[in-house]
């Protein structure tokens, strides 16, 4: 059951097509993260997830249910933080959840509990003094409090970890990995590693289309193998072993890279250095990384 | 003036003594407890809140100087 | 409905917090006691200038001071007092829309109209509250020092000024959906202002505009009728609704 699905959706503003013929779907209990580079498009798709920009074409279903621009029914399945989830200065965070829980209609004993419980697991509960003096990453923690206050079945997260220092960012991967068995996780990143540390499938948008989308295995076995790293103890061994399986790069005297192999060639190669008498330091798989697959994509 | 009149004065003299200088106090502190402005900077809206005690330096501090929130 | 208590005690959290309610209240208390108090010093004030005029010829009669020279100072401050009030929150919505506070509470299901009412809800509050206060302190003033009963028609006359300030409000509230800054709605609100003041300078249309209740305080006087105002007051209410249902219908179609 797809609990999100993007169908044939294109935004123009002016005269940049943002978007042009995007479909994609997000299965139900997986954390889906967004790739794409600055300004491809990821806010604006999600804005229109929310209702808050009107698609050009196409259609946006949340729960098999249409999403309409301005009033949108659907956000009460939808929990949203923005890139720079912004407050009322003047509230405390208690304050402001208990405004969201109005709001959204969560009832007032089960907000009375859940009130405190999202501040303890954001780490919050001790700073009930105004917003005005919190820093990014306690506004982007308040944000994810706010944004789950309700349980939502969709969680929406717009570059939740781009603005924050690197102990800001695994707080928040961490909240959002704890979070994964009771909702859908949705974000949008262009920060690869958060994504190989908690996503289960992505997608890349580029030039207003997904130009890969799959489960992270699947997406990194795209490219047909990964590459493959061998240490010699000598300059000699590697020299003779380069003549032997061609295609080496050099990386350094003893160091040389094959790319595109599979477990296959390993095996083959490993015979041949018995074969060869040859010692090495060090045989590594290379795992395939985002990084490398996301400047194909966008190079294309 | 003579004392009659400033009798008859004293009924305006005392709450709008009392305004004026609650709004300059509520000012001041305004100004003091905050570092940014919309515009301006802190010696300017002290100065202006100074010299126009009498009110429209508190609600030129208000309307122009304070900090949307 | 619960949406809307929220978001009005939201709303009114806000002015408490930022200290314009405290603002306003003081505001308004000296522009109430101001008016009695320049009416009472005229004739010292005047003596005082008498001397110097006499020396140039310019002979002041003995003055006379009474509820209506009050009343003319309350109807020539009222204005600056209206001004202070629209200024102070020209940013209502258009801070929301900059800061992106909005985006929040509207994600979570707030249905928008909501938005709107309840801002205006607390705008009009607010401008009761202290628009009669302000009548009142100088309404006490008057009645102890000389005689109210002298001025006709005190309160009818009051009221065309406050149903001017509701109007202003609206308009204020549109402008805020149509406009993204508050110097836009600023602007705007002052634009409409100044073409109803300016077709009231053909006196065929006069008492039909807005501006119209801005002579209302001729009325203490016993220049002109009530019933003169009746168009003005009818065509005002007529506008406010009208105002507010457009910045709903406009609003729930924006853009944030």
């Amino acid at each position: 059951m797809n609990i999100l699905t993007i169908q044939d959706v294109s935004k123009r503003f002016g005269s940049r097509q943002i978007l042009d013929g995007l479909s994609f779907n997000v299965p139900e209990k997986s954390v889906f993260g967004f790739i794409g580079q600055n300004g491809a498009g990821k806010t604006t798709t999600m804005k229109m997830v929310l209702g808050l920009y009107e698609p050009d074409a196409g259609e946006i279903r949340v729960k098999d249910e249409k999403v309409t621009y301005g009033q949108n029914k659907t956000n009460r399945y939808i929990g949203y933080l923005p890139d720079v989830p912004e407050f009322y200065n003047y509230m405390t965070p208690t304050e402001y959840l208990k405004l969201c829980a109005d709001v959204t209609g969560t009832s007032a004993e089960q907000a009375k509990k859940r009130i405190p419980d999202m501040l303890d697991m954001v780490g919050l509960s001790k700073d009930n003094k105004r917003i005005q003096g919190f820093s990014r990453g306690m506004k982007q923690r308040l944000g994810i409090a706010q944004a789950l206050l309700s349980s939502p079945e969709l969680l929406i997260c717009d570059e939740p970890t781009s603005a924050l220092d690197p102990v800001g960012r695994k707080e928040i991967l961490d909240i959002l990995s704890a979070v994964k068995n009771e909702t859908t996780v949705i974000f949008s990143t262009h920060i690869l590693s958060d994504v190989e540390r908690i996503c289960d499938k992505i997608a890349f948008l580029h030039a207003g289309k997904i130009a890969l989308t799959g489960t992270l295995e699947e997406v990194k076995n795209v490219r047909g193998g990964a590459g493959l790293e061998i240490d010699f103890c000598c300059p000699e061994d590697a020299e003779r072993f380069g003549t032997i399986c061609e295609d080496a790069k050099f990386l350094s005297g003893s160091k040389l890279l094959y790319e595109k192999r599979t477990e296959q060639d390993m095996k083959a190669m490993m015979r041949i250095l018995v074969e060869q008498d040859i010692s090495i330091q060090r045989m590594e798989m290379l795992e395939p990384n985002l990084e490398d697959l996301f400047m194909e994509v966008v190079n294309q | 003036m003579n004392p009659v009149e400033l009798q008859e004065i004293l009924p305006f003299l005392i709450p709008v003594a009392i305004a004026e200088i609650v709004l300059l106090v509520v000012t001041l502190r305004h100004i003091l407890t905050h570092t940014t402005y919309k515009r301006g900077n802190r010696v300017l809206w002290l100065v202006i809140a100074i010299v126009g005690m009498q009110f429209w330096g508190p609600i030129a501090y208000f309307l122009l100087g304070k900090e949307d929130a | 409905m619960r949406q809307l208590v929220a978001f009005v005690k939201k709303e009114w959290m806000e002015v408490i917090r930022n200290g314009k309610f405290t603002i306003l209240i003081i505001v308004f208390i000296l522009f109430g006691v101001m008016n009695p108090a320049i009416a009472k010093l005229t004739p010292w004030l005047m003596e005082n200038f008498s001397e110097s005029l006499e020396e140039s010829g310019i002979i002041i009669g003995e003055v006379t001071v009474d509820a209506m020279t009050s009343w003319t100072q309350y109807y020539k401050n009222v204005p600056m007092a209206m001004i202070v009030f629209l200024l102070m929150f020209s940013g209502i919505l258009v801070v929301e829309y900059q800061r992106g506070t909005l985006i929040n509470v509207i994600t979570k299901g707030m249905a928008r109209w909501k938005i709107i009412v309840g801002k205006s809800f607390i705008l009009t509050l607010l401008w009761s509250v202290n628009y009669w206060m302000c009548y009142g302190i100088t309404y006490a003033y008057n009645a102890y020092f000389w005689d109210n009963s002298i001025a006709e028609h005190v309160a009818v006359s009051a009221f065309c000024v406050y149903l001017l300030g509701i109007w202003l409000l609206s308009l204020m509230m549109l402008m805020s959906v149509l406009f993204d800054s508050a110097a836009g709605v600023t602007v705007g609100t002052g634009a409409v202002f100044f073409v109803s003041y300016m077709l009231s300078m053909v006196p065929d249309l006069q008492k039909y505009l807005p501006t119209k209740l801005m002579e209302s305080s001729g009325l203490l006087s016993r220049v002109g009728e009530v019933e003169d105002f009746y168009w003005a007051l009818g065509i005002v209410v007529v506008l406010i609704v009208i105002q507010l249902v457009g910045a709903i219908l406009l609003f729930n179609r924006k853009r944030l």
